[in-house]
């Protein structure tokens, strides 16, 4: 498995520091912002596979991250966590580029499953 | 009086009985128009009109003129005073003998009040609600014009005080639903609130737990600990998941489509269940049914919660009763789904619509407050029989007529 780079962006820590110990135990380098803004400062910045993107963030709606990363640095591979979700939301992530969707909570195995089929897709 | 003054008098009182009863807005208007009016009309004393409060089962004075202080401070009178010697409705009771009557309650009252002789004319339609009651200070001819007379007045209040307790219990029923429908809604925003902000910890311990679960030694009891965490937390996904499935704004897609596959289908998905408790389904679906607008994944749903419940209300062998009903008088459609089960203790049916109350060790309550929700959504009622040790009958109600274009499915009650 190809190491990926992988940015988490959510404002409760615990779930950085939960992403930050799975996903490095399996190989993968991991960054975190606790807010939309240095999110998106971070992604255009940086050179990240994946962004692991809460849709409830203190600043700036998830949906508007996905936004302007979707018209100004398209290229990372985008999944989107919420602890809210219903099918037309996740519908309309898709619709503006989320490439897949993680519903809160979810185990390891699905976060790693998750990341690791960015691999697969690029 | 000459006969021709005494028509046109009778005549006055009717209209303005009549009048009054157009113009209502409340029922005391039309029964002091009727005691002040009969009273000048019949050159009595005065009157008094007593309604029947069911829930007391007295009649109680709601008007009177011409009469003391003293004797009406005597207050409500027992039912059975007046119904035993009040067999027949259309009967007008002439009472001269004041002392020894069954019908006076308070002889000395009365007589001390002047009173020499009274006429009862009972209120009602289909059954006694109330009593008109005129007093005339001495003893006289009550005649047959006077009878008719009396008897009119009678009829046309009867049938205000019938409109304005149906237009009451009416209003209580709507701001009964109203009340329901406020405390569902914002029940449900709160239990949306409240599902996000737990989703995040409950990640926080789902990814820790599940994660640490790997790296400890296999067999052992910390094994078997973080496994339980694992599972219960994924637990608490599922009932979070319920809540937000309630709090979610419903709107019905509505489309023509046959109760009866509605019911074949939702009988298919819990057909299992039911197999493998014994129980047996017992169908009587109305084969001239017809197409009615609603959701059908929406009362599919509905009718899964209610054929559970029912299943889990029945004895293994019990028997769970579906029917479909078209009532063309109504323009309705039943659906029954009925038990021989445990049946819903009575102060437990009180509440059984409630978001969040449950009698099951594992449920969340919401089962029910959902069904109720749609079904509301749908312009359509449920109903709910049910008798301890006997069984559960549940009736749901859709009217033919609504469609698309009636709301978008939003019941407002203003």
């Amino acid at each position: 498995m190809k190491s990926l780079k992988v940015l988490v962006i959510d404002d409760e820590s615990v779930i950085c520091d939960a992403c930050n110990l799975v996903l490095t135990e399996k190989g993968h380098t991991v960054d975190y912002c606790m807010n939309g803004k240095t999110g998106l400062i971070a992604i255009e910045r940086g050179t990240y596979d994946v962004i692991l993107l809460d849709m409830k963030l203190p600043d700036i709606d998830g949906m508007e991250v996905l936004k302007s990363v979707g018209e100004k640095m398209p290229g990372p591979y985008m999944i989107v966590m919420t602890g809210y979700s219903t099918t037309s939301n996740a519908v309309q992530a898709m619709k503006l580029g989320a490439a897949d969707y993680l519903s809160k909570p979810f185990t390891d195995d699905e976060l790693i499953e998750a990341v690791e089929k960015a691999c697969a897709q690029q | 009086m000459t006969s021709t003054t005494k028509f046109e008098s009778y005549f006055h009182v009717l209209r303005d009985v009549i009048r009054t009863m157009h113009s209502i807005t409340n029922l005391q208007e039309v029964l002091d128009v009727v005691v002040t009016k009969t009273t000048g009309a019949l050159d009595a004393k005065g009157a008094l009109l007593r309604i029947l409060n069911r829930e007391t089962n007295q009649f109680e004075v709601r008007a009177a003129c011409g009469l003391g202080e003293k004797y009406l401070a005597k207050g409500p009178v027992n039912t059975e005073t007046v119904l035993s010697t009040l067999s027949e409705q259309d009967k007008v009771y002439i009472i001269t003998d004041i002392w020894n009557a069954p019908r006076v309650e308070y002889p000395q009252a009365t007589w001390d009040e002047g009173v020499r002789m009274m006429v009862d004319m009972p209120l009602g339609i289909d059954e006694t609600m109330g009593l008109i009651r005129i007093y005339f200070t001495k003893q006289r001819e009550f005649s047959g014009d006077e009878v008719d007379f009396i008897k009119t007045v009678a009829m046309h209040c009867a049938c205000v005080i019938v409109r304005v307790q149906l237009m009451e219990s009416q209003q209580s029923k709507f701001s009964h639903l109203a009340a329901q429908m406020d405390k569902l809604s914002s029940l449900g925003r709160m239990a949306a609130g409240i599902a996000h902000e737990i989703n995040n910890p409950l990640a926080g311990i789902l990814l820790y737990s599940s994660n640490l679960s790997k790296k400890v030694p296999p067999g052992g009891l910390l094994e078997e600990g973080l496994k339980i965490i694992v599972k219960e937390t994924q637990r608490c996904k599922t009932i979070i998941q319920g809540l937000l499935e309630f709090a979610r704004d419903r709107k019905p897609q509505r489309a023509l489509v046959n109760v009866n596959d509605i019911m074949e289908s939702a009988l298919g998905i819990v057909e299992n269940e039911f197999h493998l408790r014994h129980v047996r389904v017992k169908k009587q679906l109305d084969k001239v049914v017809e197409k009615v607008y609603l959701d059908e994944n929406q009362i599919e749903q509905v009718f899964i919660n209610i054929l559970l419940n029912a299943l889990q209300a029945v004895e293994d062998k019990g028997i769970v009763t579906v029917q479909t009903v078209v009532d063309q008088e109504h323009k309705k459609i039943n659906i029954e789904i009925s038990d021989n089960g445990c049946g819903i203790a009575p102060d437990h049916l009180k509440r059984i619509f409630e978001p969040f109350f449950s009698t099951k060790a594992n449920g969340t309550g919401l089962g029910l407050a959902v069904s109720y929700g749609i079904v509301e959504n749908h312009h359509g009622d449920i109903h709910l029989f049910s008798e301890p040790g006997k069984g559960t009958r549940f009736i749901i109600e859709f009217p033919f007529q609504v469609h698309n274009s009636i709301g978008k499915g939003v019941h407002e009650i203003s």
